[in-house]
């Protein structure tokens, strides 16, 4: 079983660099998300690896298989489409066959095989229909079916969420990753939405600017981000600037103590927190206190988010609810716990980069 | 509701309803046009068609079948009988057919790439494609008789180049003269069936474009890419998805293009050998030309025209009959 490797990759458009460097392995069986703002690089990495574009410089190779400049024809890897790029002259059933009659299956063979593909997809009883009688979420399904028809190494899927409605995409995403886990199928997935990359992926490959920020499995991103933009990409986080001094970091007026702060005294830094992270119970031991004045609260379901004016800037809590729980309203004055190990600590310039 | 509120109402007209059977005059101006212009003239055809030709005077109008039967038959049947008028329907088709076909199948990969060009150069080309269409088909056909001409034109500069000697002494020329595009000396197009079709599908060359333009311009291009990640190769990609896909636009650009050419003058006569020649000249040697027979020329329109139609009619049944065996 073969891995998919990325070396160097780059691809330049004129005078425009949309990918730089990228280095990546994608191990069989995995599902992995690209995810990163418009623009960063994701989708032309995507088109890369599919054969759809050529790398400026790099290498692509599926174990020991060199594809950097083969024809995506002759990779065969099943990709989906964000518009899900359906035929629409051909009905459900002809649509999952294509690719196995450009093989030269037999009618009746690539019709079996076209009629366990749909049943896969739960599109049994569609197979005759026309694409345009059928809805967004049964038209990624045929594109799914089709993309797989040709058992491809590697499966592809560009945003293949984006068309479809808030509910159906969350049934959707399950269904994608529990089809993907049965099949044991090498899969990327490019996202711009990063909850959807944390409920798929094994690992996310965070994107900007054309080059990888950060990857490795959902939790590591989110609860290591590696610079500041990873941080303020993945999930929320509160920011606020400080410098370093005797370990510490000095803003606000306040000195607060950073689990394993690697920088010289006097180094500006950006330092980031996540919303669930402080602590306003009271009966908690005393760590990096900071003063607060509650701005405004909103309930956001089952947590309440609890916007705070500080001397650090403004912070956002977001606060559980439950049978203790707090009641808070705006102009109380209270104290915020910051836990030294959830204050993570980048180079202030970075955060200025990636703004 | 009282009686009078329903009264009220009642006697109230509602404008938002437009009334059944009541036609505004806007309305028949516009149909009297439609009737003046287009079925009036028409219909005017094809009562002279029936008409008879007086001797050494104009036409009277009649009902008489002989113009009809001099299409078939000629003038002179039952003593004797000609198919001229048929061989030059024929040959109205032929080349209706072949320079429609020859257009659409040059336009088709012109217009493809086209499209995948920026913006601003698929805007440069449609106007320069519009702007070509602004030359009258006599500058054309002028042009292309300088061109193609056995003194200054292509053959003058095949023979300075060496082709036709290379040509003589490989066989080709031979070949060429059968074909009728070369005397016993040097290569030949005019006239030629070559010459008519080249000029008869430049004429319609650039319509061919700019009625294939919207429906290529709309082609999904992921559809295309989608078939490439599936294992078709560019030119099964072109067979599969993109014919399809413009199906209707391609047959229908080259139904027009074919009913359009039906009625080329100029190139017919300037390229095409008399014994070649299209019924759109003999119509107008009916009418306006030397034998000066407006019914007969008529007979000859209305023949062309349900000719046109036919083939029409034909091209779509083979069509749908393709269709259904797919």
């Amino acid at each position: 079983m073969d891995n998919l490797t990325l070396h160097k990759i780059r691809k330049d458009y004129g005078k425009v660099r949309a990918v730089e460097g990228v280095d990546l392995t994608f191990a069989h069986g995995e599902l992995t998300a690209l995810l990163g703002p418009s623009g960063c690089g994701k989708t032309t990495l995507l088109r890369m690896v599919a054969g759809l574009e050529d790398p400026s410089a790099g290498k692509i190779t599926l174990g020991a298989r060199d594809l950097t400049h083969m024809a995506a024809h002759k990779r065969k890897f099943g990709m989906v489409f964000q518009s899900f790029a359906l035929f629409p002259h051909l009905n459900v059933r002809e649509n999952v066959c294509y690719a196995l009659t450009i093989a030269g299956m037999a009618k009746a063979q690539a019709h079996e095989k076209a009629a366990k593909l749909l049943d896969l997809v739960q599109l049994s009883s569609f197979a005759d229909r026309s694409i345009g009688a059928l809805s967004g979420g049964q038209r990624q399904r045929v594109a799914i079916a089709r993309a797989l028809a040709q058992e491809p190494e590697v499966f592809l899927l560009d945003e293949p969420m984006s068309a479809l409605d808030a509910n159906l995409r969350e049934a959707m995403q399950v269904e994608l990753r529990m089809l993907q886990q049965r099949l044991g199928i090498t899969t990327i997935v490019v996202t711009h939405d990063q909850r959807e990359a944390m409920t798929m992926a094994d690992n996310i490959v965070v994107m900007s600017n054309g080059a990888v920020e950060q990857s490795g499995p959902p939790q590591d991103i989110y609860h290591k981000p590696r610079n500041a933009f990873v941080a303020d990409f993945i999930g929320r986080a509160n920011f606020f600037d400080g410098v370093v001094a005797g370990g510490k970091i000095i803003s606000g007026g306040l000195s607060l103590e950073a689990g394993g702060v690697q920088y010289v005294d006097g180094s500006a830094v950006t330092v980031a927190i996540r919303p669930e992270q402080p602590m306003l119970a009271e009966r908690i031991p005393a760590q990096n206190e900071v003063p607060a004045e509650v701005t405004f609260v909103r309930d956001v379901g089952a947590t309440r988010d609890i916007h705070l004016s500080t001397a650090l800037g403004p912070l956002i809590v977001e606060y559980a609810l439950g049978e203790h729980a707090r009641t808070f309203r705006v102009g109380d004055k209270i104290t915020a716990q910051l836990p030294a190990g959830a204050l993570y600590v980048f180079p202030a310039e970075q955060r200025r980069k990636s703004a | 509701m009282s009686s009078i509120e329903a009264d009220i109402l009642r006697d109230t007209p509602d404008a938002t309803v437009p009334k059944r059977g009541r036609v505004r005059p806007a309305q028949l101006v516009l149909w009297a046009l439609v009737l003046a212009l287009c079925v009036v003239p028409f219909l005017l055809v094809v009562v002279i068609s029936f008409g008879e030709k007086v001797e050494g005077a104009a036409w009277v109008f009649g009902f008489t079948g002989e113009n009809y039967l001099r299409f078939f038959v000629g003038a002179s049947w039952p003593e004797t009988s000609t198919t001229l008028y048929l061989n030059r329907l024929y040959y109205s088709v032929y080349y209706a057919v072949i320079a429609s076909l020859v257009a659409v199948l040059t336009a088709f990969p012109f217009t493809y790439f086209m499209t995948r060009m920026s913006r601003a150069a698929q805007s440069r080309w449609l106007v320069f494609l519009l702007a070509t269409l602004s030359l009258s088909e006599v500058f054309i056909v002028m042009g292309w008789d300088i061109l193609l001409s056995n003194r200054s034109g292509l053959p003058m500069v095949l023979r300075e180049i060496g082709v036709t000697d290379w040509l003589k002494g490989n066989g080709g020329f031979d070949l060429l003269r059968e074909w009728g595009m070369a005397n016993p000396r040097d290569i030949k197009f005019k006239t030629s069936e070559f010459a008519t079709v080249l000029t008869m599908s430049y004429l319609v060359w650039p319509y061919a474009v700019i009625l294939l333009y919207p429906a290529l311009s709309r082609l999904d291009q992921s559809t295309v890419e989608a078939a490439r990640t599936m294992g078709a190769g560019p030119w099964r990609v072109v067979q599969t998805v993109v014919l399809p896909t413009v199906r209707l636009p391609l047959i229908g650009t080259l139904f027009l293009l074919f009913v359009f050419l039906l009625g080329t003058y100029v190139s017919v006569t300037v390229f095409a050998e008399p014994a070649k020649q299209t019924l759109a000249i003999s119509v107008y040697e009916s009418v306006r030309g030397s034998t000066l027979n407006a019914p007969f020329g008529a007979a000859q329109s209305v023949i062309l025209l349900v000719t046109g139609g036919l083939c029409l009619w034909l091209g779509q049944v083979l069509v749908n009959k393709q269709e259904a065996r797919a």
